[in-house]
């Protein structure tokens, strides 16, 4: 990490609108009175972030349009919705552009599609006000006439995002967080574990044999080393300047 | 930093598709030994000096290290076993081999953290006193990929049940959700090879655990992530087909999108019948 953070630790004006009401939330829940129509109300009725401002500060857009992803905990969770952003539009593009997919092909980008979708729109709600914008990404250099490259680039995406939230897990002050981190980690692992299936079945690339180590220990990656990886695929220039480390 | 020449990688232009993605797999195996050698920054016995007094992340690991025991000796009894005999298990003993290194890696990784900390291992019976045929018998081949999928999506969920005790060692919680991630990697291969979605289901039937037991499967349906988003509400516009129903479908890709912990006394009545 060449870029020290010289915000991480330091409590940050509130750069979000003050939520009280997370635990009066709990609350309700543990009553049995958090019902569907409960969450979609408290849903429609505000924008504000679920996460407590006091966790970090929010996302900012710089004037030559560079997107900080913030500090602390918001920081962390919008490095995540980075990444299921540009998970979820890979998934939607390889959908519509891909040559020659089976029934097969098609069913199995579909399904871990949708949950890149459910993922990005979990942080999206989350972070509310304190959310980086929607990113406009650029998969030109993938070569969607390549059934096999497409599936190759989305095994890549996946165990790239697995190296992510292993990476990120430590950085979190939040429990709630990490346990989110870790419910959403393991499905990447199944995804990874999917589209490498669906290029060697049955074979030990399945498990990621050339990436786990003697120890029998998976990927995990700084967040700096992720976003200068995935920076080609996103036209904003992202920023992890603010995140800890 | 490794990881992203092999994005470039496949997006150089080449004309021969297949013979591109074959030097993409032969550059990645090159890479990323590299890496691995770059990176190894942390090994077991410093994480032991980094924890050695704390009681709970101890006790956390012992949990650990008993699942490795009965997952790593029911692969090498596999390895070994009759099953050899049975065709399919052969096209895939490859595969096999490499998920009980994985495991043989993790027990030994423990014991080395954990030294003289760490617990024995248990004498294990993998029929669960009677509850399952031995499966490691020739014609047995089902109940070993049963009994494969069940340990591995268990592992999966007691070590996400346990990340949030691991917060005061961030070394020591990083190797925990390394190993975790592997334990998921394998459980989705595993659950492919069955003919069953890679993805953890409560089911009200067996189809998508084929027969393994429901106990690992507890609360695994679960839609609520944080409190105040109705996540399928703002899942369901967003789909791509809205074929069928799409509230349905909504309500299956958020709970597919989510792995569910397992606390350790769940994971304990799990294993139970399988310790002698």
């Amino acid at each position: 990490m060449e870029k020290m953070n010289s915000l991480t630790g330091k409590p940050v004006g509130p750069t979000v609108p003050a939520i009280p009401s997370v635990e009066r939330r709990m609350f309700l829940r543990h009553l049995g009175l958090f019902t569907a129509s409960t969450a979609a109300f408290l849903t429609a009725c505000s924008k504000e972030a679920i996460v407590s401002p006091s966790t970090g500060a929010a996302a900012r857009v710089a004037a030559d349009g560079t997107v900080d992803l913030g500090s602390g905990d918001i920081g962390i969770l919008n490095y995540a919705y980075a990444l299921e952003q540009l998970e979820a539009a890979f998934y939607t593009t390889a959908v519509s552009e891909t040559k020659g997919l089976s029934a097969m092909d098609r069913k199995a980008l579909i399904e871990i599609r949708e949950h890149e979708v459910a993922h990005r729109e979990l942080f999206k709600a989350a972070l509310g006000t304190a959310a980086i914008p929607d990113l406009e990404v650029d998969f030109s250099s993938i070569d969607w006439n390549s059934r096999n490259a497409v599936f190759d680039a989305a095994n890549k995406f996946e165990s790239t995002g697995v190296g992510a939230y292993n990476g990120a897990g430590k950085l979190l002050k939040t429990s709630a967080f990490l346990i989110l981190a870790g419910k959403i980690v393991s499905v990447e692992a199944r995804h990874a574990a999917y589209t490498a299936y669906m290029l060697y079945p049955g074979k030990k690339f399945d498990v990621a044999h050339e990436l786990v180590n003697g120890n029998g220990l998976d990927v995990a990656y700084t967040p700096s080393q992720v976003l200068s990886g995935v920076q080609m695929y996103i036209k904003q220039k992202i920023s992890g300047a603010n995140l800890p480390s | 930093m490794n990881l992203f020449n092999l994005f470039s990688d496949i997006e150089k232009n080449d004309a021969d598709a297949d013979g591109r993605f074959n030097f993409t797999r032969r550059k990645m195996l090159k890479t990323t030994s590299m890496a691995v050698a770059g990176t190894t920054a942390f090994t077991a016995l410093a994480m032991n000096k980094a924890f050695a007094a704390d009681s709970s992340v101890t006790e956390v690991l012992n949990f650990a290290l008993t699942l490795e025991y009965l997952e790593a000796e029911f692969y090498a009894k596999a390895l070994a076993s009759n099953l050899k005999d049975d065709s399919n298990f052969m096209s895939y003993y490859g595969l096999f081999e490499e998920i009980g290194k994985h495991e043989r890696e993790h027990v030994d990784f423990l014991k080395t953290a954990l030294g003289s900390a760490a617990v024995s291992k248990p004498e294990f019976d993998f029929t669960a006193k009677g509850m399952f045929p031995n499966p490691f018998a020739k014609e047995n081949y089902p109940v070993y990929l049963t009994l494969s999928q069940a340990f591995e999506d268990t592992g999966v969920r007691a070590y996400k049940g346990q990340a949030a005790n691991l917060m005061s060692n961030p070394d020591v919680l990083q190797a925990a959700l390394q190993i975790h991630s592997v334990e998921a990697r394998h459980a989705g291969t595993i659950r492919l090879l069955r003919g069953v979605t890679p993805f953890a289901n409560e089911g009200n039937n067996d189809s998508s655990n084929g027969g393994a037991p429901a106990a690992v499967y507890k609360g695994e349906n679960n839609i609520y992530q944080v409190d105040g988003v109705d996540l399928i509400s703002l899942t369901k516009p967003k789909l791509l087909e809205q074929g069928g129903n799409p509230e349905m479908m909504a309500e299956k890709y958020v709970r597919e999108s989510f792995d569910e912990p397992l606390t350790k006394a769940d994971v304990l009545a799990i294993v139970a019948p399988f310790l002698k």
